[in-house]
């Protein structure tokens, strides 16, 4: 018997079949009911901002990994996700020009700067949305009003009450809310469609129930207390939950396993944080929706609340060592 | 039904010799016996090249507290006594001995059965002694001084490990069924040093209902309870199997004995059987041979000694996809370097794969997925332990809990980015004990 | 319209920057340590890599012990002979003639040379692949050949050939950061000097073990210890040793050595040979 044949390596000789591929494209999976409903609601140019956005987020990575001198793993996923995810936070109407700023930034500030896959501090869509936002105000905040030809425009429903007050809200109506018949960006008007992807990661269980539940049920309490309040001034918190980028947030970006910390607590001080934020925005703050905003200034506390575990694992155990 | 509290994995079981009843495999051409087949000093060899020994001789004596017997699996000439391949990685001394075909024990060995009750304590633990038992399991760790635990620790539960938790392996799970008078009577004996006053139970995965039922139907009568367990990976570890049976918690640096428990393998039992009864040192244990890429899977009883390249031959062959041999289990086995290998007291397996993931297998980063974290029995965070390991702050990683990991292989199981988890922690070990060793020199 | 919003922000900063600035002085007046401008001339001649090989972490605490306790058999080996003088000339004190010495490989099982074991496919580190097995190679007191070592040396000294790690004998400076890095204790100090004999087989196999598992072993076979004039080799457990002390470099143990590939080596110090040749 020939030994030269053995090769050597390190236990465990099996592997589960999980892989940074099949955890991305389970996710992009998972985007795929909000991505097929952006494209019923808003046609044609929903589908072209969506592939414009995979395609220079796919191809920025590869720029990026041959910058870096990196072997290049642009098709394991990860750029995917990162451009849906853009193309799902922008409204349909965005001049394909910004559209590529935006793969850019979320791939090469969002996610290169710091290292590549796997050391981002920032969700990289979200840095990428942020930035589109602050830069181009007026294009990111008129949202095309569902199938329609023209491309009429109108603002959403959390930016009609931040400007003009809850009784300009009009004929809003939950159900269409839950449909995602309004006004907004790609994928955050279709509550449902989420809600089912959502579903498929519980199921395939990359993602935990912690993070949504704290931040969704932040919110619902937080504006509730409010319209309990004052009815006339707030709206209903089931408004909220409808409405503006919550459900997208909470369950795909909040929930995105570089930039969430690793702990139970420290994922329910960050659910927490980001519902928090988010309901003290869309109340009170300049900008009528704070999903963004608030899952970004969250993730900056993500190193903290991880190293505040390692911390007290560390005494634990220096505690027992010292006993010993 | 009853398992362990933190984390734990169920890799694909692949019991493929579940039911293959124990083939008795004929005395090979020529035995490698080595003197170190458990944790501790390697045995002294007694037998010079040429010297004629029978089956049972004593050719290798205990060298210290923590070392084990060694005796001839037959009887024959000493051919050599120099370094051999070693199914755990490296080189060690063994006696090559070329059967003389007569198979003849040495007389008072292997007599018939008397009835243990009329031994002492101190007689029973003298003749395991003698015997060479060793923990069959994978450690090896000498019986006898496991079965002795230092004055003032008081035993109240012993637990018999029929988990067979890892993937393949149906050594134990054979025994249990063909073997279930032995397997009772040794841990009968085994109660008996603790003077019967220790509950007995015999933890058993629930994927060996035949296990379960053949072991409870003997036991009860003997009070002996027979704990049917949840099939999860690392359940036939120590810690985590006294927690899934008796609820208790091995804490970090604590002993079994800490927590009045006392664990014992299915094998070693037997083994204890035979040699309390019949005065039959450990020459032989049952080995499964399975894997995907080996012609006959077999549960064969092989004598220690047998060469790996004896076992292929007599179990058909290997195919040509074989990139793999592994001595043990799939998770917390060791690659195979040599044909030349012997089946020593600690082999439970010797599995033939075809590792896909080898040739391509480059670590990529860490997506904090966390799942190396919700996996790990021993609640530690490995993705942490690897990191810091790569980085060499070795003050660090022992505040991280180094000392705790048992390397039982689930965090690398899971791992999406396919990152040695283990064997970083296996190298950050390495490199502690290392500078510990230089800082007392 | 330019100057509305021009001069508040400029005055305003301003403002706060002056602020600043005044707080600072007043910080670094009352928080000043007083630092011996000797320990800061030391730390100018010393080398400034912070290799460890003097015993303290850094160049600066090595100024600061010097300064303090004038230890004349304190060195620094990466400086050598010429840094002493110089250290001595500045604090006025004669410094110890410092022993310069340098990493060596005892080992020449290269690839070819040495028998091979299966192959390793798991992480390039020879901590890790000893872990696994015995190492690539049949011999486990050889080098494993994955380059554990370079990553140690600060100097450059060290890079990975045909299965062996090579020194530079210009690079290394002798400062043993390698020697703790490897896993089977291949790499040894030997001190510098012009012509050096040595051993380069770290093996302890009998002879019959160690020439099955590589051509360049030493057998233990005393040719060469009964050969040598000075009595400079001895057998330690299987493995000829050379004394540095005694070995005058004649030579005659190489010529005796019956191994495939011989396993003593004779290594000259270029730097020293040009300095020889031209005093």
């Amino acid at each position: 018997m020939d030994s030269v044949n053995l090769k050597i390596s390190y236990a465990p000789f099996v592997r589960s079949k999980d892989s940074v591929e099949s955890v991305m494209y389970n996710v992009a999976l998972a985007l795929a009911p909000a991505t097929a409903m952006s494209v019923y609601l808003f046609g044609m140019p929903a589908l072209i901002v969506n592939l414009v956005c995979i395609v220079s987020c796919i191809a920025f990575e590869w720029m990026m990994d041959a910058i870096r001198k990196k072997e290049s793993n642009c098709l394991d996923g990860s750029a995917l996700v990162t451009g849906l995810l853009l193309a799902l936070n922008v409204p349909s109407n965005l001049p394909v020009w910004m559209l590529v700023v935006g793969s850019f930034v979320a791939i090469a500030a969002g996610k290169h700067v710091f290292g590549g896959l796997g050391h981002n501090v920032f969700n990289p869509a979200l840095v990428a949305r942020v930035f589109l936002l602050i830069s181009f105000p007026a294009a990111m905040t008129s949202w095309p009003i569902p199938f329609s030809v023209d491309m009429e425009t109108a603002a959403s429903p959390l930016g009609i009450i931040k400007t003009d007050g809850l009784a300009a809200l009009g004929d809003f109506t939950l159900m269409g809310g839950l449909f995602g018949t309004m006004n907004g960006s790609l994928g955050e008007t279709s509550t449902i469609a989420l809600l089912l992807g959502a579903a498929w990661l519980f199921y395939k269980r990359y993602i935990t129930i912690t993070i949504p539940l704290t931040m969704i049920g932040s919110v619902f309490i937080f504006t509730g207390i409010f319209y309990l309040l004052d009815p006339g001034t707030y709206a209903s918190p089931l408004f909220h939950m409808v409405t503006g980028g919550l459900m997208l947030g909470a369950f795909f970006m909040a929930t995105d396993m570089v930039t969430s910390p690793l702990s139970v607590r420290g994922q329910i001080i960050f659910g927490l944080g980001c519902g928090l934020l988010t309901a003290i925005i869309r109340l009170w703050g300049g900008y009528p929706e704070g999903v963004s905003f608030a899952i970004l200034i969250m993730n900056g506390f993500v190193p903290l609340l991880d190293r505040w575990d390692l911390t007290d694992r560390k005494a634990l155990n220096q505690k027992k060592a010292e006993t010993k | 039904m009853k398992t362990f509290t933190i984390g734990g994995i169920h890799p694909p079981e692949n019991k493929l010799t579940e039911d293959k009843a124990i083939e008795v495999m004929p005395v090979p051409a020529e035995l490698c016996i080595s003197l170190n087949q458990h944790l501790g000093k390697p045995a002294k060899p007694l037998v010079k090249m040429g010297a004629e020994v029978k089956k049972g001789q004593l050719i290798g004596a205990a060298d210290g507290f923590i070392s084990a017997n060694v005796h001839a699996s037959t009887s024959g000439k000493v051919k050599a006594v120099k370094p051999a391949p070693h199914p755990g990685g490296q080189y060690a001394m063994s006696i090559f001995i070329t059967p003389d075909g007569n198979d003849e024990w040495l007389e008072g060995c292997n007599t018939a059965p008397i009835d243990w009750k009329a031994l002492s304590k101190e007689e029973i633990i003298s003749r395991i002694k003698d015997a060479g038992i060793v923990g069959m399991g994978g450690a090896g760790f000498p019986t006898n001084v496991k079965l002795s635990p230092p004055p003032g620790k008081n035993i109240d539960h012993i637990i018999l490990n029929g988990a067979e938790c890892e993937p393949f392996l149906t050594a134990d799970h054979r025994l249990m069924l063909e073997s279930s008078e032995e397997v009772i009577a040794g841990l009968e004996i085994i109660s008996s040093l603790f003077d019967g006053k220790a509950k007995a139970s015999i933890g058993i995965e629930s994927n060996k209902p035949d296990a379960i039922d053949a072991l409870r139907k003997l036991g009860q009568a003997k009070g002996i309870d027979v704990v049917p367990l949840k099939t999860k990976y690392p359940q036939g570890a120590e810690k985590q199997l006294i927690n899934a049976v008796t609820g208790r918690t091995i804490e970090p640096g604590e002993l079994p004995f800490d927590k009045g428990c006392l664990v014992q393998n299915i094998g070693t039992a037997v083994a204890i059987y035979e040699a309390v009864c019949k005065n039959k040192p450990l020459i032989e244990r049952v080995v499964t041979v399975s894997g995907m890429e080996i012609t006959e899977r077999k549960n064969i009883l092989a004598r220690v000694g047998t060469t790996f390249n004896d076992i292929v031959s007599y179990c058909g062959n290997m195919t040509a996809q074989a990139n793999q041999v592994i001595s043990g289990g799939p998770m917390m086995g060791k690659a195979v370097f040599s044909f030349d290998a012997p089946v020593t007291k600690t082999t439970s397996g010797l599995l033939f794969i075809n590792n896909k993931g080898l040739e391509k297998s480059k670590e990529r980063t860490c997506i904090r997925c966390g799942k190396c974290v919700d996996v790990c029995p021993q609640g530690l965070g490995p993705w942490l332990l690897a990191n810091v390991a790569q980085l060499r702050d070795f003050d660090e990683i022992q505040l991280l809990g180094l000392a705790n990991c048992t390397e039982c292989g689930s965090c690398t199981f899971v791992c999406p980015s396919k990152r040695e988890l283990v064997h970083w922690i296996k190298y950050a070990k390495a490199l502690v004990n290392n500078r510990q060793k230089r800082k007392t020199a | 319209m330019i100057s509305e919003a021009f001069i508040p922000a400029v005055t305003s900063l301003g403002a706060v920057a002056l602020t600043l600035g005044v707080i600072i002085h007043f910080v670094s007046q009352k928080f000043h340590v007083e630092e011996d401008p000797m320990v800061t001339i030391i730390n100018g001649i010393l080398p400034g890599v912070n290799c460890g090989a003097c015993g303290y972490p850094s160049c600066n605490q090595f100024a600061e012990v010097l300064v303090e306790t004038k230890d004349s058999s304190m060195s620094c080996p990466v400086g050598g002979a010429d840094l002493a003088t110089k250290l001595g000339d500045t604090l006025g004190i004669a410094m110890a003639e410092p022993k310069p010495q340098i990493a060596v490989l005892l080992c020449q099982g290269s690839n070819g040379v040495a028998r091979q074991t299966a192959e390793y496919l798991g992480i390039q580190d020879c901590w890790a692949a000893t872990q696994a097995y015995v190492g690539p190679k049949v011999c486990k007191y050889s080098c494993v050949g994955l380059g554990s070592c370079i990553a140690y040396c600060d100097f450059g000294a060290m890079k990975l050939e045909n299965g062996l790690v090579v020194i530079d004998k210009d690079l290394c400076t002798g400062c043993e950061a390698c020697i703790s890095a490897c896993p089977t204790g291949v790499l040894t100090m030997q001190p510098k000097k012009t012509e050096r004999y040595f051993i380069a087989c770290n093996s302890h196999d009998k002879g019959a073990a160690a020439k099955k598992a590589c051509d360049a072993a030493c057998i233990a076979c005393q040719k060469c210890v009964k050969v040598c004039p000075e009595e400079a080799i001895k057998i330690d457990n299987f493995l000829a040793v050379i004394d540095q002390e005694k070995c005058n470099a004649c030579g005659k143990c190489i010529e005796v050595c019956p191994t495939k590939i011989n396993c003593i080596r004779l290594e000259h110090d270029l730097k020293a040979v040009k300095q020889k040749q031209a005093s």
